[in-house]
């Protein structure tokens, strides 16, 4: 998946089409939206990065998953969890560099995004995608170079998140703001909130 | 000690061991997936039923797809097919299944028990609650004071408002009726019609080449977001399509535009006129704007050149430089100076506008000077410019022939001189006007999709009068909910949530071509709740005068059945299949003011030339006695005399001009208006300061208000998803007017106007402009259940997931504070004016 | 905070737990083969005993409470942890949790060898008794070990993601370890009656003492490279490390805990009463009160160590986006 920021207004759409998707706990997210506020009056900007599992190359979730519950799919990479395996120990959630993770309190077992597995199998794009008044997420195939999204990564400049984390993830940004609040010793205002449980970046 | 790499390799070999215990098909991702209109249980894998609808949480109202598993309704999407949405949805859309699904809901008819808002009820049966209100009100029908029954609603559109309203109240014969548009944008219409005629702009972003905007949240809220909202990101992203935002904060729309241009609240106006001074100025308007001048009025002569107009407005508008709009506004004289020269010299441009330049003091001149900003850059009802806004044309079945004539008590439009022109009213006075009771007082207060007490300002002395019974003695609330407002009525009726409703819609369309939409229930009603335009088709059988319609289902496939276009393509059958249509032949409709007026139209009998103002005019239709007696009053002054326009002459042309709605006023697009003259107003756009804000102390501050993009005024908040995301408004301050009151950021600091007082909790960031103090919408609900309030209905039921709420507090309401106070011209409530001390607790 | 923390008390529990179980077994096994004077146990036998007796149950309480916190139990699936035990990868947890078996299973049978109450050196379970020593040793070690890689396998931990930790787990361990034996040894023992058995006593509380000191020595370098390691790198490491450096979230309650009471309290005590022996070789006589204070604070030190080490990880984490 690619997120064009710059297509995004902070909408939370998404948010809500994947809560509703999968009927998601309250208190819990597959799906969320940062806004990062910042600068001082008058010369502030306030950007939105949209967030999700990064069904990462090299999945650091697999790894340490002691069941195998979490696994990478060989046939398109895809990393799912099987809920009746998954024993809930939480090193996923731990091990995850993105915070993309939980235990859903219904199944007691890890939980996050999908990719929409059950719409995309069917050849129906995933909701959030769906659903994007910005059309700021495209999603398709990266292995297939006549795809819409292979076109989009070959003509902007791309970013992933934490990409010292060695996970090489698979959802891409265009224009993604990392400002972080530890630069605040920079002397900007900076704020970076999001709408989840866990208010703070993590 | 501990090497990941073949760490890696070896977890992605366990992978590929453990890729067997998959439960989810297997197959690759390869060509595109189709978008939308199709959704599937991530459980069993099963399709889910797919039923196109129409959303309504907010006034948009766009096309759905709404999909049931098991009879439960479980998602909704935007519809793939409209041309309105393009099949995209906002969150909020997404976000109803939870009121159908509201564990407070009110799912059985409730009579209040011991004292009003005292929160004792006791269920009752339909036929107790119709035959003692039938019983009421039929009584104060056959005594020939039909007008004692008041019904006040708030959002009430399309066929719901055709059935109840031209149908059911009008049968009934009750002119004493409330809307919430004097507290919504009434304003801005008013100041339409008295311009370009009957009101709602359209912004034609698919074809603009740079956007203005004066106060509009188009990204996350405006009157029709999701439409225009994805076309203008799609706008900005696909053609770099500039947008310059004035606003008194950084909003998402701010946040995306190309440039935010911070502003003094309720100086827009000041802004706009030195804009409007610069083009003139500078000549600017040479070209599309010279041209279209020809269509404005902008001298008291009707049949003023060209050139006349120019120099008219270039002495009106010598006073307000870029200079003087500096030291008003705060925003530089050049970047005034650059911004103007921009716009007038990018074609086509579009100047937007909403509530933040609107609900002001002076917020009728401030969209008559838009209005002039756009048409002397030539930027009016043109692709890429602030067009006409088109809509479907329903045909729906009229009912009764003989209606009687409706009488009504004058307490919709506030006290006597409150304000000139109240087009679309100032309900938001009509409890403070049945307290006064000069006006007479009703017997019978009904209100429907309105909330009185949260939605105005004032909220304690509304509280008080709704609760009065010996004010009203009787209060009778339509809501699936248990609102605020619901709380003080004597009975509720539960009303069946727009997802398990029949309407057809009419909703302007961002691209000018008109689609037809219709709303059918995604499940059945829970409960007893019902349909309120059912329940009107009942009331009107008890009282004896049968609307000819049985149900509301029936009204909308009547309608489906008679509406040309949509009857073609197969009408209520096709629409309950595809719930859109729209004629594919259709041209985007633009410059229909341009449009030549048949000589047969004015030429037939009745229809008369007024010299006065060059219109020609049916007075038949305008229901005069005699051509001598129209001919003697004239247009201008003849009474609804607008119903009867046919066309302006121009020159010796007659065109259709822009057609004048609820007002005289001729066909130009009329800067000069004089019939603001006659009511003793400036005819031109001439600046006027908010009054109380030159009185202000030191430290005080004004307040904003402003909505949020996943929440709907009042009556989102039960939304569990979207209170999830929003649940809290901290007051935004900047951090200089912070430091010189002396508060941190989260500090609880105390918000007092001259009505009352607040407790709040402080944000201090740069993105508001100092000397502001701005709370949002939507919070600090007191009833609501359990998801807005934290408590829960009297009649609740339970739900599981509530275990998961995480939040506690429930945000501040800032209409405690705001005061009911009218523009002196349309009456519209000044939402953004209020002064008020920011303290410290 | 709290909030936050996916892992709680009951991993830290676990962590702790499973540390002193594997920490007395090792001891106890080592003591029994190379515990001098007079080999396989010797005078030191009932050291030797006592470990093999305790080391099980920390180990099976700290299992249970793993088992209690995991997300299956709590929504009631009470049986898919055996998941665990389905498969065996690379994942520490995996591993980690096989190990923790084997070294419960091979404790108990070892602690059976000691059950007869007439079981002294040289009676007929020594052999069975000797050949599960041997085998205890690195399953002891490598449980303590595997605490710390567990948490260590993660860079989205960058507190946790440091080759120190595991060491430090380890000497901590086998601390503890110690510490519970001495704990018992001074419990159960009564008035000596025989000058002989007096003598033992504290040739034992010697033995015991001498490798406890050498071993805080050992972590408090461990916690010395760890936090310099720290500070020298930069970025998210230097970010998380900082929380327990002065002025961090939980600074006091790492200097306070893990270094006063935990390391320097008990290793100067111990000094004390070592180095006459060691030195002038004076006979080495601990008051009673010492062979109560000095267990109980490292015991308390290596379950605060697990405490903090687990909580700073989880409210640290990568830096910037
Ligand atoms: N999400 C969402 N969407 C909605 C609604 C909703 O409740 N929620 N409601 C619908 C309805 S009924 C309506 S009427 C529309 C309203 O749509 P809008 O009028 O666009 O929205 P508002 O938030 O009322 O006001 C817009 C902006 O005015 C700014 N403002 C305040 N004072 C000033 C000023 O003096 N000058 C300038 N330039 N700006 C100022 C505020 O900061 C705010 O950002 O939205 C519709 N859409
Ligand atoms: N501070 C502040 N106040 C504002 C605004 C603001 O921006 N700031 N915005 C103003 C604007 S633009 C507007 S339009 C008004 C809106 O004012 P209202 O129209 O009164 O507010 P809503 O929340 O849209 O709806 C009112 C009530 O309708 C009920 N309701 C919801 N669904 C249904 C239904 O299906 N059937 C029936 N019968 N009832 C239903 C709910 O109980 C809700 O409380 O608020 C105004 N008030
Ligand atoms: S739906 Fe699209 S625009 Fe809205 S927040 Fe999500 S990514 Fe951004
Ligand atoms: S983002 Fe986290 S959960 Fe998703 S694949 Fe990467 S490591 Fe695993
Ligand atoms: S929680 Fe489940 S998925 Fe995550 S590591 Fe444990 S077993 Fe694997
Ligand atoms: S792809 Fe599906 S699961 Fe993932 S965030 Fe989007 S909606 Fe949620
Ligand atoms: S914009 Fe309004 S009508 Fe359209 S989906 Fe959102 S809430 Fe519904
Ligand atoms: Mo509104």
């Amino acid at each position: 998946m690619v997120i064009e920021t710059r297509r995004c207004s902070g909408c939370q759409a998404c948010s809500v089409a994947c809560k509703a998707e999968f009927d998601v706990p309250l208190g819990h997210t597959r799906s969320w939206v940062e806004t990062i506020e910042k600068g001082n009056y008058p010369a502030v900007s306030v950007n939105f990065l949209p967030r999700l599992c990064n069904h990462c190359r090299h999945p650091a979730c697999v790894d340490v998953c002691p069941t195998g519950a979490t696994f990478k799919r060989s046939a398109d990479g895809i990393v799912d969890i099987d809920p009746d395996v998954c024993i809930g120990c939480k090193y996923c959630l731990l091990a995850c560099p993105y915070d993309a993770r939980f235990i859903n309190p219904l199944t007691g077992s890890a939980d996050k995004c999908s990719f929409c597995l059950h719409r995309i199998s069917q050849g129906v794009e995933p909701s959030c995608v769906n659903t994007c008044p910005g059309k700021a997420r495209i999603f398709g195939d990266v292995n297939d170079p006549k795809s819409e999204i292979s076109r989009v990564l070959a003509t902007n400049p791309v970013s992933v998140l934490r990409p010292g984390m060695g996970t090489e993830p698979q959802v891409y940004y265009i224009a993604a703001d990392n400002y972080d609040e530890h630069f605040r010793e920079r002397g900007w205002h900076v704020n970076v909130a999001t709408h989840r449980r866990q208010k703070e970046r993590r | 000690m501990y090497n990941r790499r073949n760490f890696l390799k070896l977890g992605a070999l366990a992978a590929a061991a453990t890729a067997g215990l998959s439960g989810g098909a297997l197959t690759a991702v390869h060509e595109l997936p189709i978008r939308g209109g199709k959704d599937f249980s991530p459980k069993t894998g099963k399709p889910r039923a797919a039923i196109p609808s129409s959303c309504w949480n907010c006034v948009t109202r766009c096309p759905s797809m709404g999909y049931v598993e098991d009879g439960r309704l479980v998602k909704i999407e935007g519809h793939p097919k409209s041309i309105r949405s393009e099949g995209v949805m906002c969150a909020k859309g997404q976000a109803g299944i939870n009121q159908v699904y509201d564990p407070d809901r009110v799912l059985y008819p409730m009579r209040r028990v011991g004292k009003r808002g005292e929160g004792k009820w006791k269920k009752i049966s339909w036929d107790d609650a119709l035959s003692e209100i039938a019983g009421r009100l039929k009584k104060l029908r056959d005594e020939g004071r039909p007008e004692k029954f008041a019904f006040h609603y708030g959002r009430m559109k399309s066929s719901s408002s055709k059935l109840i309203k031209s149908l059911f109240l009008a049968n009934y014969g009750t002119g004493t009726i409330g809307n919430h548009t004097s507290i919504c944008e009434g304003g801005k219409w008013t100041a339409q019609e008295l311009t370009w005629g009957g009101h709602y702009d359209n912004w034609d972003f698919d074809n603009t080449k740079y956007v203005l905007n004066f106060g509009s949240n188009v990204l996350e809220a405006h009157t029709n977001h999701i439409p225009t909202a994805h076309r203008l990101l799609w706008a900005m992203a696909e053609r770099g399509v500039k947008m310059v935002t004035f606003d008194v904060r950084m909003s998402n729309t701010a946040a995306k535009s190309t440039e935010w241009v911070p502003v003094t609240p309720g100086t827009d106006l000041a802004v706009v006129l030195a804009m409007c001074n610069v083009v003139m100025s500078e000549d600017l308007y040479a070209g599309e704007g010279e041209k279209f001048l020809k269509y404005c009025k902008a001298t008291n002569a009707h049949d003023a050149t060209t050139g006349e107009k120019i120099s008219a407005l270039k002495i009106h508008l010598a006073q307000y430089t870029p200079r003087w709009a500096e030291k008003i506004s705060g925003v530089p004289a050049d970047k005034i100076r650059s911004i103007a020269r921009e716009f007038a010299t990018t074609k086509p441009a579009c100047v937007i506008n909403y509530r933040g330049s609107v609900a002001h003091y002076n917020g009728n001149d401030t969209e008559r000077a838009i209005q002039m900003l756009a048409s002397i850059t030539g930027n009016i009802d043109n692709p890429g410019g602030r067009c006409k806004a088109v809509g479907a044309k329903w045909k729906y079945p009229k009912g009764p022939k003989n209606k009687p004539k409706s009488r009504k008590l004058k307490i919709m439009d506030g006290p006597k001189g409150a304000a000139a022109l109240p087009t679309h009213h100032m309900s938001h006075n009509a409890l403070k006007m049945i307290k006064d009771g000069s006006a007479g007082r009703p017997d019978v207060y009904m209100w429907y999709c309105y909330t009185p007490v949260y939605a105005n300002g004032e909220v304690q002395e509304n509280i008080d009068i709704l609760k009065d019974e010996s004010l009203i003695p009787f209060t009778v609330c339509v809501n699936p909910f248990y609102d605020e407002s619901a709380a003080l009525a004597d009975i509720i009726l539960p009303d069946a949530t727009y997802l398990e409703r029949w309407d057809y819609e009419d909703m302007v369309s961002p691209n000018q071509v008109a689609e037809y939409a219709i709303r059918q229930p995604l499940v059945k009603p829970l409960g007893e709740s019902r349909d309120f335009g059912d329940v009107c088709i009942e009331l009107a059988d008890r009282m004896g005068f049968p609307l000819g319609v049985k149900s509301k289902e029936e009204f909308v496939q009547k309608s489906c059945d008679m509406t040309p276009g949509v009857k073609e393509a197969g009408g209520f059958e096709y629409m309950k299949e595809h719930g859109v249509w729209h004629d594919p032949d259709a041209k985007p409709r633009y410059f229909s003011y341009k449009k030549v007026v048949d000589p047969s139209k004015y030429q037939k009998d009745g229809v008369i030339l007024d010299e006065a103002t060059g219109v020609y005019w049916n007075w038949k239709k305008a229901k005069v006695k005699s051509e001598e007696e129209a001919l003697a009053k004239g247009y201008a002054h003849t009474k609804k005399a607008y119903t009867g326009y046919v066309g302006q002459k121009i020159g010796n042309v007659v065109y259709s001009g822009f057609k004048p709605d609820k007002v005289n006023k001729s066909g130009y697009m009329e800067f000069y208006s004089t019939i603001m003259e006659e009511k003793g107003f400036p005819p031109l756009p001439t600046w006027t300061a908010i009054p109380e804000h030159q009185t202000m102390n030191k430290g005080e501050m004004i307040l904003t208000t402003y909505k949020v993009a996943v929440q709907i005024h009042s009556r989102s908040a039960n939304c569990k998803w979207l209170s999830e995301i929003y649940n809290d408004n901290p007051a935004w301050i900047n951090p200089a007017s912070a430091e010189t009151n002396g508060i941190g950021d989260g500090d609880r600091i105390r918000v007092k106007s001259h009505i009352g007082e607040i407790e709040a909790i402080a944000k201090v960031t740069p993105c508001v402009v100092p000397g502001v103090i701005a709370i949002s919408h939507h919070c600090g609900h007191w009833e609501y259940g359990r998801y807005a309030s934290g408590k829960k209905a009297p009649f609740a039921d339970d739900d599981p997931d509530y275990a998961g709420k995480w939040w506690s507090g429930a945000g501040t309401h800032p209409n405690w504070i705001i005061p009911n106070a009218p523009d002196p011209v349309n009456g519209q409530l000044r939402f953004m004016d209020t002064v008020v001390s920011v303290t410290r607790i | 905070m709290v909030e936050h923390l996916n892992w709680g008390l009951p991993v830290i529990g676990y962590l702790f737990l499973a540390g002193v179980g594997a920490g007395a077994l090792t001891v106890s096994s080592s003591v029994l083969l190379r515990g001098g004077g007079g080999g396989f146990g010797g005078r030191h036998f009932k050291i030797a005993r006592y470990g093999a007796f305790i080391a099980p149950f920390p180990i099976m309480i700290g299992a249970a409470m793993l088992i209690l916190e995991l997300g299956s139990f709590e929504a009631g699936n009470y049986l898919r942890f055996l998941n665990l035990f389905t498969t065996i990868n690379l994942s520490p947890m995996s591993i980690g949790s096989w190990l923790l078996m084997g070294c419960l299973g091979a404790s108990l049978l070892y602690a059976y060898t000691f059950w007869p109450d007439g079981a002294e050196p040289g009676d007929e379970m020594e052999k069975y008794r000797r050949g599960l020593a041997w085998v205890c040793v690195p399953l002891g070690i490598s449980v303590a070990v595997y605490t710390g890689v567990l948490l260590g396998a993660m860079p989205a931990r960058p507190f946790w993601n440091s080759p120190v930790l595991p060491m430090l787990f380890l000497l901590s361990a086998i601390s503890t370890g110690i510490a519970v034996i001495m704990l018992t040894q001074t419990l159960l023992h009564k008035k000596s009656t025989t000058e002989e058995e007096h003598r033992t006593h504290h040739e034992s509380g010697y033995i015991l003492t001498a490798t406890d000191l050498m071993l805080i020595c050992f972590e408090v370098v461990g916690i010395f490279l760890f936090l310099m390691f720290a500070h020298l790198t930069v970025g998210d490491v230097k970010y998380a490390v900082s929380a327990i450096l002065p002025g961090g979230d939980m600074a006091s309650m790492f200097w306070f805990w893990v270094l006063l009471v935990g390391l320097v309290i008990p290793g100067a005590l111990e000094m004390i009463y070592v180095f006459p022996r060691l030195i002038n070789h004076r006979e080495f006589a601990a008051p009673a009160y010492v062979e109560y204070v000095v267990p109980v604070a490292i015991l308390a030190g290596g379950f605060m160590l697990r405490y903090i080490v687990v909580v700073v990880g989880q409210i640290t984490g990568p830096v910037g986006i």
